[in-house]
């Protein structure tokens, strides 16, 4: 029984996912009555309903004790855990006992990241966002809520079945000459070749990197382009999963797993079949067109009328759209986030996907727009502090100056459109109240004002980059032609090698190479932290295909070890240690967190925050936690670049502590030396 | 600022809200939510407050249970956690800072209510016949009762303050066991306890029960004790109706007593036939007697002490833990709570069960009870919140099912007999009649009136000052809990837990939390850049050790060599000198 939510402070709701049996338990509390009526809507209704009172309560608690709710437990183990982010709260529930508190927040913060992802900057103004995730259409807002369910589905089945997004790094193939050879194509064949082709529309690629599966075989990025962070890279995997799942069981389908996916069992929330309602997919289409194969992991017509949504269904848009995607930029002069890219999907085979993120000819726009929404909050802060006058107008950075810039800023811009007049009524009253000789000049009259350019600056943001870009503005991407003739290279490229790289991203790396070495070692992970990456030993577990360790309950034990150790590692970690040992049952566990600089010595273990229960988790994708570690150790540290890394190991507990601790050592060194590692 | 984080008492105590509200007084539209609040901590707290959050809280979690179809047993807010509990129209909350552990929270609560239905009986009747004002008084008591814990770690582990064993002569506490033993031969004894100076010495009741007495036994302390008339003529002699769960009364009519009494008996060399052959008046004088020379002889520290040491000891344990195995758990909750509940009955079911053959009186329970409805849940409520085969969530909803019942079952009222000796106090829970019944007070007060004068004249003398500051503090700190027995052996100094010993503190909260959720987990060995600590545990006991001083040389990498790992064998070897055995 899980549910997510997204409601405003007026308990509005302004996104909700629920699983089947939540749903069923909300519609027993309405009468079956309810489940006749309109759908969606009814539901809607019944939902915000149930939780009116909690929300109600939460801001009363805000309010008047400046207290919030983080989380309740009931005594039948149902968690709830609420988190206020801006002026909206998130509700996360489980009911069934396979998520706890953690990953409930987890998952909030991932929520809020793909927002972040697909409405890019638009997230600053709760006016606006509101509009956006709850449109008044409601087949619109039925569309966009489905896309985001299936995002936070796939983002689920891959955290629980994939232990890259388990530890929230990227996995790459272990291949390092295929490897090699795929990113010399990518720099000097396809990128070259895209970027200087007349039919880029003004395009340019930044990044181009092949998938199989969730693992990366090659990545690729401009000279130009700054880093694509790992919270972003790993985003995009979600997105690309979303449009081309790849369920592993698929590959050698089994009656049973056929059976359990098509009736209500609790894997049937999964929907690997890209969702038709989706006006961005590209997959029903490709099927269509015949192109590249598509699965059909469930049955059109019981998913057709299992799902209420289904119609609502609107003709997809054109595949060769690319996506809109808002992503971190680090320039030499700081860090922009949420900054306007394109996506393009391209699937070359069944499981391998090639992905372009390209930059948009208006990107400078929004480097503008960022710098100008930084300035009035900054503002806004500065008078709220109680500073007026010159003391408020002279700050970092100078509002004259913002004046003479935005003035011209919106002179480009050009009158036609209805937001820019807009945004030059309110910039022209701002001007009156604060500069003007009579006017009141800043004081704390002038935050609301603050707000309002706020809010028309990400309007002008959201005209440029959101609504611009949908069915009727579609000329301003790479051609067809060109996506397909990149297509073609890289399949041309990679047809000999496809086979085996499929069955490559499932047994990347096995344990078998290590049991001469390591006796009594079960499994490792292990993640680079500077660089955002994880090696480990394949863990797949499926009914049909037998592991190294073992087949089904065997494996799925062991599975359910790491996975729960991953999440007992991370409290304590939040609680500032940094090595773990642990005697569980017949296993021992070892956690250890370590930096090393660039050279490979060992620094001194230094202290590590102590965080709050409630606080962001702990990963790469949502709240890059890491990144600030490394900041934070770094500042010790200056003038040497700190790398970080974790290690995890299962051990057999007969084995001596001794023993274990000298394995880990021997691991630690071994994976990272630069002969022998393989992830560059 | 928070309001609410204002309030949180300087002195970081474990408790920083309780209430108890009663929704049944606030129906109406026009009811204001001050007349349902029965009484709010702390009680400075402005009325406009208190009502906001008890309203707010009793809201949203009635708002949740209904979701989810079971009351809200943790509600955390980003400073504070509350323990809930919800019983008819009752609604009571717990909140402390976020930090201490959401079991031991739970596990507080639970005390506390069950503690007011000890001296109180059940609640709604309590509130029928006494005023808000009295019984707010009653509530303050059992909370600032048990909030006293000397260290920050009797914050994390509910733990009865218990005599040192270790500078305590071991015959004493024997003298002590053997003066509840010859006390419960009177048939209308249920069991007993010996304090002293708000230590428990000897105990024949399991830990829930003896923290419950001793709060009585602490608030007679501080004052004049003042004779009940039906005692008049006893000097040092109180009394006071009590309220046992019908699982608790089941518990003490099983334990095993006339077993453990004839290994003590046969240890200490005693030829003391166990037949009911003798009349019991003689018996009873004549066992105490006896062991009282015993003690005289033995109590000068001579030769003839050292070789029995080890065998007294072994009866001693028997006698001070009350068996709490398996066993006698699962006879328990094949016995239904029912027939004690009817108020005749317990009379006639006493007085089979303490027959001379005790199996006798368990089969007679087992037959009464197959033609009534079995409700084992009760005894669940005494297993240790650990042994819960659950694993995930940190904030498990401890004894959750069993609290539960424990309120559900009428109570039992039952006396508590008392008497005091300066700073020693027989506590005995009597049947109701024995007060009225002079021959048996009599019998009980007069046989062992000697044996304490004498026990307590040896206390006095032997205990010298505060237990628990053993071992040099400053090279290693380490805590040792029995959850069997309740007890916590620590070296950390009183009022402990700030400064230098909060980082064990700390990670001996996460480590215990994280033992009660994970039921596979055996040991852990945690580093933070400052500090390392193990933590190792058992079915009965938990221990946690952290070495000081040298300073903790360690890039983070794993190392074998490393000092952390060193803390398993190191923890072995200092511990041994207080007692504790690590394997």
């Amino acid at each position: 029984m899980k549910c997510l939510l997204i409601a405003s402070e007026s308990a509005e709701v302004l996104f909700h996912w629920t699983d089947r049996e939540f749903q069923q338990t909300v519609q027993q509390q309405y009468g079956e009555s309810q489940e006749e009526g309109q759908g969606l809507p009814a539901f809607e209704d019944s939902i915000s309903t149930l939780f009116a009172p909690i929300i109600i309560s939460c801001s009363t608690m805000v309010d008047r004790l400046h207290e919030s709710y983080t989380s309740f437990t009931t005594e039948n183990n149902h968690v709830y855990v609420l988190h206020q982010m801006d002026e909206y709260l998130y509700i996360a529930v489980n009911g069934d006992g396979e998520e706890g508190e953690d990953d409930l927040r987890r998952k909030i913060y991932v929520l809020k990241k793909m927002i972040e992802v697909l409405f890019g900057m638009v997230t600053l103004s709760s006016t606006l966002l509101r509009r956006e995730l709850r449109p008044q259409d409601t087949v619109h807002r039925a569309r966009l809520w489905r896309h985001l369910q299936t995002l936070l589905e796939t983002y689920c089945h891959l955290q629980q079945n994939d232990q890259s997004f388990l530890v929230e790094a990227v996995e790459r193939l272990i291949h390092p000459t295929l490897c090699e050879q795929c990113i010399e194509f990518l720099e000097r064949r396809l990128v070259q070749q895209l970027n200087s082709s007349v039919e880029r529309a003004g395009e340019e690629v930044l990044h181009a990197f092949i998938l199989v599966h969730t693992k990366l075989l090659a990545f690729y990025s401009s000279r130009n382009a700054s880093t694509l962070s790992t919270s972003d890279l790993l985003a995009l995997i979600i997105m690309v999963q979303n449009m081309y799942p790849s369920n592993m069981e698929l590959e050698d389908p089994s009656p049973e797993e056929g059976e359990s996916t098509s009736g209500s069992g609790h894997e049937s929330f999964y929907t690997p079949e890209p969702s038709p309602t989706d006006p961005d997919s590209s997959g029903s289409d490709e099927a269509r067109k015949g192109g590249t194969p598509v699965f059909e992991f469930v049955d059109p017509d019981i998913q057709m009328a299992e799902d209420s949504l289904q119609t609502l269904e609107i003709p997809p848009p054109d595949p060769s759209t690319p996506r809109r995607v808002f992503l971190e930029v680090s320039l030499k002069e700081g860090l922009y986030p949420m900054m306007p890219h394109s996506m393009y999907c391209l699937p070359l085979w069944p499981g391998i996907t090639l992905v372009l993120i390209t930059k948009i000819p208006t990107g400078a726009l929004a480097m503008s727009v960022y710098k100008y929404l930084e300035a009035f909050a900054k503002l806004e802060k500065r008078l709220m502090e109680g500073q007026e006058g010159s003391a408020a107008s002279r700050g970092q950075p100078n509002m004259h100056e913002v004046r003479n810039k935005l003035d011209k800023f919106i002179k480009l811009l050009g009158p036609r459109e209805i937001q820019t007049m807009q945004l030059q009524n309110v910039w022209t009253e701002f001007k009156n109240r604060a500069f003007s000789r009579g006017g009141p000049g800043f004081n704390k009259d002038l935050i609301p004002w603050c707000k309002h350019m706020k809010t028309q600056l990400c309007g002008i943001y959201k005209q440029c980059f959101l609504t611009d870009f949908g069915p009727g503005h579609n000329s301003q991407h790479l051609s067809t032609s060109l996506q397909e003739r990149a297509q073609a290279m890289v399949q041309e490229k990679l047809m000999d090698w496809k086979d085996f790289l499929l069955v490559k991203s499932r047994r990347n790396i096995t344990m078998v190479s290590y049991l001469e070495d390591f006796p009594g070692l079960i499994h490792f992970i292990c993640v680079d932290r500077s660089t955002g990456q994880m090696i480990a030993p394949s863990l797949s577990v499926t009914e049909r295909t037998t592991s190294e360790l073992g087949k089904g309950p065997v494996a799925q034990f062991i599975k359910n070890k790491v996975w729960k150790l991953v999440s007992t590692t991370r409290h304590y970690l939040q609680k500032g240690y940094s090595t773990v040992t642990l005697r569980d049952g017949d296993f021992f566990f070892c956690y250890f967190l370590w930096f090393e600089n660039e050279s490979g010595f060992k620094l001194e273990a230094g202290d590590i925050p102590v965080l709050p229960d409630d606080f962001a988790p702990i990963g790469m994708l949502a709240w890059d936690y890491y990144r600030k570690l490394l900041r934070y150790y770094s500042k010790s540290h200056q003038g040497e670049v700190v790398k970080c890394y974790e290690l995890l190991t299962v051990h057999l507990g007969v084995i001596p502590a001794e023993i274990i601790l000298q394995h880990c050592r021997q691991l630690a060194s071994r994976l990272w030396e630069p002969t022998r590692n393989p992830l560059l | 600022v928070s309001v609410m984080a204002e309030q949180v008492p300087p002195d970081s105590r474990r408790c920083s809200y309780f209430f108890l509200y009663d929704g049944s007084k606030v129906r109406g539209e026009g009811d204001l939510t001050r007349e349902g609040i029965c009484y709010f901590y702390p009680e400075e707290t402005p009325l406009d407050q208190q009502e906001l959050i008890c309203g707010q809280l009793a809201g949203v979690s009635r708002c949740v249970s209904e979701l989810s179809f079971s009351p809200v047993r943790v509600l955390r807010l980003r400073r504070h956690k509350f323990a809930i509990r919800v019983k008819d129209d009752f609604f009571w909350a717990l909140g402390c800072p976020v930090e201490v552990p959401s079991v031991s929270i739970c596990q507080l609560l639970d005390q506390l209510i069950s503690l007011f239905c000890f001296y109180n009986g059940s609640i709604s009747l309590s509130y029928q016949i006494h005023s808000r004002d009295i019984l707010a008084a009653r509530w303050a008591q059992y909370l600032s009762r048990l909030q006293s814990g000397s260290t920050d770690l009797h914050h994390i582990f509910s733990c009865l303050k218990t005599i040192d064993s270790t500078i305590v002569d071991p015959l004493l506490l024997l003298k002590a066991a053997l003066i509840l033993q010859a006390c419960q031969r009177c048939p209308l004894v249920l069991a007993g306890c010996i304090l002293f100076r708000g230590r428990v010495v000897s105990t024949q009741m399991f830990p829930e029960l003896t923290m419950k007495v001793m709060v009585h036994e602490n608030e007679t302390y501080k004052k004049v004790t003042r004779p009940s008339s039906s005692s008049g003529w006893f000097g040092g002699v109180s009394s006071t109706t009590v309220f046992l769960t019908a699982s608790e009364l089941q518990y003490l009519q099983l334990t095993p007593v006339h077993k453990d009494l004839q290994l003590v008996l046969s240890f200490s060399s005693q030829l003391t036939p166990a037949g009911d052959s003798q009349p019991l008046k003689s018996r009873l004088s004549r066992t105490l007697s006896d062991v009282g020379s015993t003690d005289s002889d033995l109590s000068d520290p001579g030769s003839a002490q050292v070789p029995q040491k080890g065998s007294f000891e072994v009866a001693g344990n028997a006698v001070l833990c009350p068996v709490v195995s398996q066993g006698a758990t699962n006879l328990a909750s094949h016995l239904n709570g029912k027939q004690m509940v009817e108020k005749d009955e317990p009379q006639f079911h006493r007085c089979q069960s303490s027959g001379s053959d005790a199996h006798g009186g368990e089969q007679t329970c087992s037959k009464d009870t197959a033609t009534i409805d079995l409700t084992s849940r009760g005894v669940d409520t005494e297993r240790r919140s650990c042994d819960k085969k659950e694993d995930g969530t940190t904030a498990q909803p401890l004894g959750s099912g069993g609290s539960d019942s424990q309120h559900e079952s009428p109570l039992i009222p039952m006396m508590l007999y008392l008497h005091r000796v300066k700073g020693l106090v027989l506590a005995l829970l009597v049947e109701p009649h024995f007060l009225n019944d002079s021959t048996s007070m009599e019998e009980v007060y007069h046989s062992s009136l000697a044996s304490l004068n004498g026990l307590e004249a040896h206390l006095r003398t032997m205990s010298p000052g505060v237990p628990g500051a053993q071992g040099p503090p400053g090279l290693y700190s380490f805590a040792h809990y029995d959850s069997i027995q309740s007890t916590l052996t620590t070296n950390l100094s009183a009022g402990g837990g700030a400064g230098a010993e909060r980082p064990f503190v700390r990670a001996a909260s996460l480590l215990h939390s994280h033992f009660c959720t994970t039921e596979t987990l055996q040991e852990a060995i945690i580093r933070s850049a400052s500090a390392a600590v193990y933590g190792t545990r058992t079915v009965a006991q938990e221990t946690y050790f952290q070495q000081h001083g040298g300073t903790l040389r360690n890039s983070g990498i794993p190392n074998h060599q490393d000092s952390a790992f060193l803390l398993p064998s190191k923890a072995r070897h200092r511990l041994q000198k207080h007692g504790v055995n690590l394997l």
